[in-house]
């Protein structure tokens, strides 16, 4: 699927939940077998333009997570591809058995689309906040992990999400503005991380919605001398490890960055990776602290927890 | 209070509501707030037992907002009642502020639990309903307000089946059945069939009654049930109510006022 | 192009519409392309065009062709 840069700024200008609807609608023109899942939260993910367009490619099962997660069970075992959304607790932790169980155990083709992930979603506050949701997604066998760096890659993310046939939990950060990383069309495979800029002084490995707050980190630290490399590791699980062995080849010390629990998601698959080869460098893991954060609008939180560019630029240059 | 009373009050609380929404500067749960008004008004007003000075008091009523969505009118009813200060109450959706978009628990605020994810509160109220009589406390009642959306949750059904098994006669839920949720008309979202006959059928006593009606609401909250059930009011009630163009307008479920239309509903509203 | 016209184009673009809709009944949501993806689209393509930016409110009290001319007149465009 190719993107443009002139397609990921209006994306961008929708944001994250519009374009998911926006590549969902797109992708149902080539796809027969496809079927989009709901849980009440249809307008919320973007979808009133699929659903009236392909409404017999659209179900709502109502607020019932579980029972969406089973249905759509029903649906993959009989032939669809499937696409579920909600927020990221609701599909993670509501309906984790179900998941557990359908989508690991059973292994069926379903990809759980957790919109709002992240704190995104500002005052509606810590229920509705995805701050472990990769965390118990990767714990889970058979689960493949994605989380989109801009628009362009929710797009490409659906795309190859439809072709890949087992079972995915995408995760959506950023809101309406989600600024662009790729201004141009590049190569995305699940799986394979991305070097969006290189660097030898420092390495960078982030996802999701820090890939855009890492680029801005390297900007200011280029100014200050200091070379910084930005590995956008969309894929958390499976990681990509042929990219970590060339960063610990590099041997400079290592930072990963998510708008997530530093417990459990990208820096701990990366740390858990690093720490088992010989003279490897430190992995310092920077994200949400291990506690529900504060509720506020979406760019303050960020700032709170030292997670716009400039801080992030100010916690290395302290610990290099 | 009496009827007249809170009648005016209920008149007042969405003035309130409206401001408060407007004031915060973005998207509230507007639809599903006003249409919950009288019954925050006769429970804040005249049902339950509280004292504000002694947000802990043993013998106090528990409130659940199981709709935790529904915070407007239930931090106006709050405010009202003196649990939250005019100038706590302006911190609503302001950065780092105990009052967001949902309750989080605050017993000194008056707010019993955290809520936000649906289909949580009933069962709390169970655990609590449960307790009580487990210390012989017969005075207090547990109360929580859900969504007809909510009754999706299949935990709800869960807790209201637990509800009637041990008999918990000191509990009493409210369904705000305003016919609409998120993505529209709940007939035709998810279609919970005969709601009144589910509660029924999972052996709770039921009452169905015009949520708007002040008289009605009243009385069937005062009523202390004997037959050791707990008791279910199914209100009858329009999302947005109280404003024209927001009534059953779903555009509102999740909207924020601009300056036109923010005069606007207030002027219908003072007339 | 003069300014009536740049703004009709914005919206037979944004809707896949014809030049005769483009009266007192164009409101949002009356015809199937203005949903809330679309309104979008079509306030980011008059700010291209006009070389603005819109308050949220006026994003939000924007529901109509007409209303339209009289939003932009606060930013001093005249159509």
């Amino acid at each position: 699927m190719k993107i443009t840069g002139k397609e990921n700024k209006q994306w961008s200008r929708l944001g994250s939940r519009a374009t998911y609807g926006q590549a969902i609608l797109m992708l149902a023109e080539k796809s027969e077998n496809l079927m989009v899942l709901s849980a009440d939260l249809g307008n919320s993910s973007g979808l009133d333009r699929f659903k009236a367009t392909y409404p017999d490619k659209f179900l709502n099962i109502g607020i019932a997570e579980q029972n969406m997660i089973g249905v759509a069970a029903g649906l993959a075992k009989e032939g669809s591809v499937v696409f579920a959304s909600s927020f990221a607790p609701f599909i993670t932790m509501r309906a984790a058995e179900q998941v557990r169980m359908n989508m690991g155990y059973m292994d069926l083709n379903i990809k759980t689309v957790a919109i709002g992930s992240g704190v995104s979603m500002s005052f509606l506050g810590n229920s509705h906040f995805g701050l472990e949701d990769a965390a118990i997604m990767r714990s889970i066998p058979n689960m493949t992990v994605v989380s989109p760096a801009d628009c362009a890659e929710i797009v490409k993310t659906v795309f190859a999400a439809a072709e890949y046939p087992h079972p995915m939990y995408i995760r959506l950060t950023g809101a309406v503005g989600f600024p662009v990383v790729y201004e141009d069309d590049y190569d995305f495979q699940i799986g394979k991380a991305v070097e969006i800029k290189s660097g030898t002084d420092v390495s960078i490995v982030a996802t999701g919605s820090m890939v855009y707050e890492s680029l801005e980190a390297a900007k200011i630290l280029q100014e200050e001398g200091i070379s910084v490399s930005v590995l956008n590791m969309h894929t958390i699980k499976p990681l990509d490890t042929k990219a970590l062995d060339i960063l610990i080849s590099k041997g400079k010390t290592i930072f990963t960055i998510e708008e997530h629990s530093i417990t459990g998601g990208l820096g701990s698959a990366v740390a858990e990776y690093i720490s088992s080869i010989p003279n490897s460098p430190v992995v310092n893991r920077i994200g949400l602290p291990d506690e529900f954060v504060i509720t506020a609008e979406y760019r303050y939180i960020l700032e709170k927890y030292g997670l716009v560019g400039s801080q992030i630029a100010n916690t290395i240059k302290q610990k290099i | 209070m009496n009827n007249n009373e809170l009648t005016l009050l209920a008149k007042k609380s969405r003035v309130q509501l409206l401001e408060l929404a407007f004031k915060s500067d973005g998207p509230s749960h507007l639809g599903g707030g006003l249409s919950m008004v009288e019954i925050f008004t006769v429970l804040y007003g005249d049902i339950l037992n509280y004292d504000i000075k002694n947000p802990e008091w043993e013998k106090r009523d528990r409130f659940i907002l199981s709709k935790g969505h529904g915070v407007l009118p239930f931090f106006i009813a709050l405010h009202n009642a003196g649990f939250i200060s005019q100038d706590v109450l302006h911190t609503y959706k302001k950065n780092e502020s105990d009052l967001i978009s949902h309750p989080v628990m605050n017993l000194e605020l008056g707010m019993e639990s955290s809520n936000g994810s649906l289909g949580h509160g009933l069962s709390m109220a169970v655990g609590i309903s449960l307790a009580l009589k487990k210390r012989n406390n017969f005075e207090s009642r547990v109360f929580v307000v859900m969504g007809d959306g909510e009754c999706n949750e299949g935990s709800v059904w869960e807790a209201s089946m637990s509800a009637a098994h041990f008999k918990l006669d000191n509990l009493i839920a409210i369904v705000d059945y305003n016919k609409l949720q998120s993505d529209g008309n709940s007939e035709t979202v998810m279609d919970i069939g005969l709601l009144e006959k589910k509660w029924e059928s999972f052996g709770w006593d039921v009452i169905s009654l015009d949520g708007h009606d002040i008289v009605a609401l009243n009385d069937a909250l005062s009523h202390r049930g004997n037959n050791m059930k707990p008791r279910v009011i199914v209100a009858n009630t329009t999302k947005g109510k109280g404003v024209s163009f927001m009534e059953n307008n779903n555009t509102w479920h999740h909207n924020r006022l601009t300056q036109t239309t923010f005069e606007q509903a207030i002027a219908e509203l003072n007339l | 192009m003069t300014n009536k016209e740049k703004y009709a184009q914005v919206f037979i673009d944004s809707f896949s519409i014809t030049v005769d809709q483009l009266n007192e009944n164009l409101v949002y949501q009356s015809v199937q392309q203005w949903d809330s993806i679309g309104h979008m689209g079509m306030v980011a393509a008059l700010e291209e065009a006009f070389d603005i930016m819109m308050e949220t409110d006026d994003i939000i009290d924007f529901g109509s062709y007409a209303k339209g001319i009289e939003i932009l007149a606060k930013y001093n465009v005249v159509i």
